[in-house]
């Protein structure tokens, strides 16, 4: 323990879980070593590991973090070290173990198991010229935002390409058309994606756009401007 | 033997495959015992019913082969297999 340290963070829990990300929150700690909290790291350990790794390179303010990046069905545990200008907290105690699965697949896997059973395979012949591109996804909107991220969630296009869908996502700062796209290099399977690197006090819309292996379509409406800083609704440190 | 399905040289060849399960089964594909590997030719995907879907994209004749689909989870383990056959276009004169 470094003297001047902060406590350890208290509390830590998994507020919303999901395949492509577990929002962890956490209570601050009972004594700041005489020096205010800058932030705080959060680690993540896989189940049946030792294997911690730090999630977030530079300190966090808010007690509440997206932690992205889960192997799909792993489970992980988490805790969070709370820093001041005196160094780091010694990590608090860890959270529940928590899997990074969809609500609905972690119903499915709470029911009894039963062994699989496949179909009769059956072949047909396509045209190659046959590829839709899928319509734009609708219902888009931002259901979290802060100053260090913003969480978006849409809706699959109702008139569907054949071959498994995929998303772009696209920000822009309002009152400008200068689209750049977000996820370029890893493809967004499910609808939802937390957008980090926004530069705060600027004002941003948010669109998605569909694509298979026929090609990307026309994008979604944009949302509203989302405005990235303090006076949105931050969450709040939880017990202060 | 394993049913046989024909397609024609250059078409793309559309496997679907219905498979049940809890927890939710693991997939693999495989030709003449080898995975098979999503890629330019090779789309692996599950549709909105539900199926698992192969898609072998402008077949050629090395295409030919048995192609299983393998669905396994903590309960167990079975899989289906068909045999593809591809037609070479001839010329007519």
């Amino acid at each position: 323990e470094i003297p001047g340290a902060p406590g350890a963070p208290l509390d830590v829990q998994c507020l919303d879980a999901n395949k492509d990300y577990v929002i962890v929150s956490w209570k601050q700690p009972a004594v700041d070593g005489g020096n205010p909290i800058i932030g705080y790291f959060i680690d993540r350990c896989e189940v049946g590991t030792t294997h911690w790794t730090q999630c977030n390179e530079s300190p966090v303010k808010f007690a509440r973090f997206p932690v992205t990046g889960l192997i799909e069905g792993r489970s992980y545990i988490f805790r969070v070290r709370a820093v001041n200008k005196a160094g780091v907290s010694l990590p608090s105690r860890v959270s529940e173990p928590v899997a990074a699965l969809d609500p609905s697949d972690r119903a499915r896997l709470r029911s009894h198991p039963s062994a699989p059973w496949t179909g009769q395979i059956i072949v047909t012949e396509e045209e190659p010229a046959e590829g839709v591109v899928p319509g734009p996804p609708t219902d888009l909107r931002v259901i979290e935002a802060t100053k260090n991220y913003v969480v978006l969630s849409w809706k699959p296009p109702g008139q569907r390409g054949h071959e498994g869908i995929m998303y772009f996502v696209e920000k822009c700062v309002a009152g400008t058309e200068d689209w750049q796209r977000v996820n370029t290099e890893i493809p967004v399977k499910s609808p939802r994606f937390a957008v980090f690197d926004l530069a705060e006090g600027k004002s941003y819309c948010f669109r998605v756009r569909c694509c298979n292996s026929a090609g990307i379509g026309e994008p979604s409406e944009a949302t509203e401007a989302t405005v990235v800083d303090d006076k949105l609704d931050v969450p709040k440190a939880p017990g202060r | 033997g394993a049913k046989a399905f024909t397609v024609s040289a250059g078409k793309h060849a559309k496997f679907r495959c219905y498979v049940t399960g809890k927890p939710k089964p693991e997939i693999i594909w495989q030709k003449d015992g080898e995975p098979l590997t999503p890629g330019r030719r090779h789309l692996v995907y599950e549709d909105r019913e539900g199926y698992f879907i192969l898609k072998v994209l402008y077949c050629k004749p090395q295409d030919q082969g048995l192609y299983v689909c393998t669905a396994s989870n903590t309960a167990g383990q079975t899989l289906s297999a068909v045999q593809l056959q591809v037609k070479e276009h001839r010329l007519r004169f």
